[in-house]
């Protein structure tokens, strides 16, 4: 069978193909038809030839298979040492062989490039810091996914993911009247408590947009509620436009490039629409990766930078509190022994490491945060990065990387765990849930409304009995 | 008087009461009920598995798994369906709180209708206390009045003769008295107005004298005359009372003592953590033990009209 019905090397593009394809539970069938679909050698090849391009072809060249890079990746560690998860040999056996053999490859192949490519690489860039040569086997996986995907060899979920990119310019399936329909919402809830709050939509010229997640109108739509308290309290003049607001990109967890490029494209569409002088991104890491670090690229902006000055949440809240914005009350400081996660996307990719120490210098009480392990750039991945997380096929894979996280945050003696990216804070929850360590473990949003000085012309005129 | 009747329901048997008072008022007052039941919890990161609310065991939610629970649904209230039209059964995945509030937004309904926390759940979410932090926030955030019922004896609904108010002068207490005088009036019963002057506020290095107290209760008892008993205009059929002590304790036995049938106060506490309030307010508490239903009113917006009873 050269394609299946679930499985093949067409793209999702319609909203009965997604739905089709979620029907099909856990992939079960998908993974099925997987078995026999053909690899277009041809095909694969052509594409290698044109876009596996100079910096790729060195790095595979150059690379001595030293090994220096093993002890760099948590996944061979976690995975008792075992020579497979070497990043070198993970890279040369997959995007290597494709490479050395021309394309001329088998299903099998590709089924194990897939395991290989999905669930023993985060994509986290860690091996790079320690590889003499300077090569980058996360990146280079990023592009073997590209090939794998362009062969419809990818997890089920991120086919769906890729898919609902493509119909919603969203990773989940948030309608734009959805998304505006919570920023009403979220408006109104919040009115008794914050008079005269606002979630702009569409403001031109507004100081800053604001872009966020999908899973946040989704499930947690307080998220936008609480960015709307921390902007109405620093004073600031913001906006989300009712069009290009999803910053995430699980097609580039899928390799799907060109849903990588629509999906950017929508959020840089609002930003030349909207002419904000800076745009700010909500809690996440590689949401800040996709539409900030590599998504100029993918945009063809001859820069490489987005439309306009587009900074991670972190580097606001620094910022803001740095200038007094948003001041923190002494007496709320956190008094118990804390840690922070530093994600892999804005730390090693985006610079944000002392950035991040600065905001926990106002939130932590002196001497009750305790750090990771190693930390900062050096840091590991929560475990569940680059799509890990939610690919049910490799559980078991990502449970057991969530085992470095786990010790790492146990040696800090550590009850909360502050993540302000999505998907560390997905792992650490579901890693309290696997491992049973108790821990809590929150984002800076809600740490910050806790202790900010409110001022008081912003508070409601409460009346004097309040009983509750 | 309740034209939208929304009711949110885990389907256990915790729900039972609950389940009996909305349907019985949807039968009473002809109103569109709307049988709600939230799936489960979407967790494991971004997959598409979610955690059922019920069994906490990770589900995927297809059509297959959504037909099974809403046939579930069906057979449980099989009885209190019979002979009720127009009743729509809606399923939803998502945080229970957040679900139930964007449903009730959604279809615009008049009342909401919850089950109170059951005792002795132990299993799943309800141990990690979804469902004491889906009233909590339903409570603050709804724009129309909810009613939660907890116990088996608060699930008589024979139409309201005794309703308590209780409050606590806040601004939201005045949505709640509305919704209060406009109910006493519609059935023609009698109204309650209670305040609790709150001595637990006091255990301070200062404590309160006895003189202090007493000052206390007479300011208290002039304002629930001029803030409230004025505004009864003809309506006559009311009492006014105020007592000391812890508020909860007290509304509970004012309300047993006068044989209450409901108990209107707000919910309208700015700090929803669990931590800091231990199973907190003065309305959870109220609803755990009180043997009537319990109505949460914190904003104007969707009043009954006394028109329309």
């Amino acid at each position: 069978m050269p394609e299946g019905i679930f499985c093949n090397k067409r793209p999702i593009n319609t909203e009965e193909e997604l739905k089709a394809l979620l029907s099909d539970t856990r992939g079960t069938k998908y993974y099925e038809e997987m078995l026999s679909l053909e690899v277009d050698r041809e095909k694969l090849w052509a594409t290698i030839q044109k876009t596996c391009k100079s910096r790729t072809q060195t790095w595979l060249d150059v690379c001595a298979r030293c090994g220096l890079c093993a002890d760099s990746c948590f996944l061979y560690l976690v995975n008792d040492c075992k020579p497979e998860q070497v990043p070198s040999y993970k890279i040369q056996s997959t995007l290597g062989e494709m490479v050395r053999r021309k394309g001329d490859v088998d299903n099998e192949f590709m089924r194990h490039a897939m395991e290989v490519a999905w669930s023993q690489c985060t994509c986290c860039n860690r091996c790079a810091m320690y590889c003499p040569h300077g090569i980058d086997m996360g990146v280079m996986m990023g592009y073997t996914r590209g090939l794998l995907y362009s062969q419809g060899f990818v997890p089920w979920e991120l086919k769906i993911g890729a898919g609902m990119h493509r119909v919603y310019r969203a990773q989940m399936d948030v309608t734009t009247e959805d998304w505006v329909e919570t920023c009403v919402w979220m408006e109104e809830e919040q009115q008794d408590d914050w008079p005269g709050l606002e979630i702009p939509v569409d403001k031109e010229d507004a100081d800053i947009m604001y872009t966020c997640n999908a899973r946040e109108p989704k499930h947690y739509p307080e998220d936008l509620a609480e960015a709307a308290i921390l902007f109405h309290i620093a004073g600031e003049n913001w906006t989300v436009p009712s069009e290009g607001w999803e910053q995430t990109s699980l097609s580039m967890f899928a390799g799907d490039w060109e849903a990588c490029k629509l999906q950017v494209e929508n959020v840089y569409a609002a930003i030349d629409r909207l002419k904000p002088k800076r745009v700010i991104g909500t809690e996440c890491g590689h949401a800040h990766r996709a539409t900030v670090i590599e998504g100029p690229y993918w945009a063809g902006r001859p820069d490489g930078q987005p439309p306009a000055p587009y900074i991670h949440y972190v580097q606001w809240v620094a910022e803001a509190l740095r200038t007094g914005k948003l001041k923190i009350d002494p007496a709320k400081r956190i008094k118990q022994t804390v840690t922070y996660q530093d994600s892999c996307n804005y730390i090693r990719n985006w610079g944000l490491a002392e950035t991040a120490r600065e905001i926990l210098s106002y939130l932590v009480e002196p001497g009750y945060l305790v750090e990771m392990t190693p930390n900062k750039e050096h840091n590991y991945c929560c475990g569940g990065g680059g799509g890990f997380n939610g690919i049910g096929k490799f559980r078991p894979q990502r449970n057991k990387a969530l085992l470095t996280k786990r010790d790492q945050i146990l040696a800090t003696g550590a009850k909360l765990v502050i993540a302000p990216c999505h998907n560390c804070w997905d792992a650490i929850r579901d890693l309290e849930e696997e491992y049973h360590i108790h821990i809590d473990w929150s984002f800076l949003k809600p740490l910050l409304i806790k202790m900010v000085i409110v001022p008081d012309h912003l508070k409601p005129q409460e009346e004097a009995g309040d009983e509750e | 008087m309740f034209e939208k009747i929304l009711f949110a329901t885990t389907g256990s048997p915790g729900c039972d009461s609950a389940a009996r008072v909305a349907f019985d008022m949807a039968r009473q007052y002809g109103s569109k009920l709307t049988l709600f039941h939230v799936l489960g919890i979407p967790g494991k990161g971004d997959s598409n598995v979610v955690i059922d609310i019920r069994s906490g065991e990770e589900v995927d939610v297809d059509a297959e798994y959504i037909e099974g629970v809403a046939e579930e649904l069906r057979t449980t209230y099989a009885k209190q369906l019979e002979g009720l039209s127009g009743v729509e059964l809606e399923v939803a995945v998502g945080v229970p709180s957040r679900e139930v509030l964007r449903i009730a937004r959604a279809k615009d309904v008049d009342m909401i209708v919850l089950c109170g926390p059951a005792e002795g759940q132990e299993a799943g979410f309800y141990k990690r206390g979804v469902v004491g932090d889906t009233l909590r926030k339903v409570a603050k955030a709804a724009r129309c009045p909810v009613l939660t019922v907890s116990r088996p004896s608060a699930s008589f609904w024979g139409g309201f003769s005794n309703i308590v108010f209780a409050t606590d002068f806040s601004k939201a207490s005045e949505s709640a008295f509305q919704f209060a005088k406009t109910v006493a009036q519609a059935v023609d019963g009698e109204l309650h107005l209670f305040n609790c002057v709150d001595l637990s506020r006091f255990q301070s290095a200062i404590a309160l004298t006895q003189d202090g107290i007493e000052a206390k209760l007479a300011e208290a008892r002039r304002r629930l005359h001029h803030e409230y008993a004025l505004q009864l205009g003809d309506f006559k059929r009311f009492t006014s009372e105020v007592w000391e002590g812890t508020p909860y304790v007290e509304i509970v036995k004012f309300a047993r003592e006068r044989q209450a049938d409901l108990i209107v106060l707000a919910h309208h506490a700015r700090d929803v953590d669990p931590d800091e309030r231990p199973f907190g307010s003065t309305l959870e508490q109220v609803i755990v033990r009180a043997s009537c239903p319990v109505v949460s009113v914190n904003r104007p917006d969707k009043l009954p009209q006394a028109a329309e009873a």
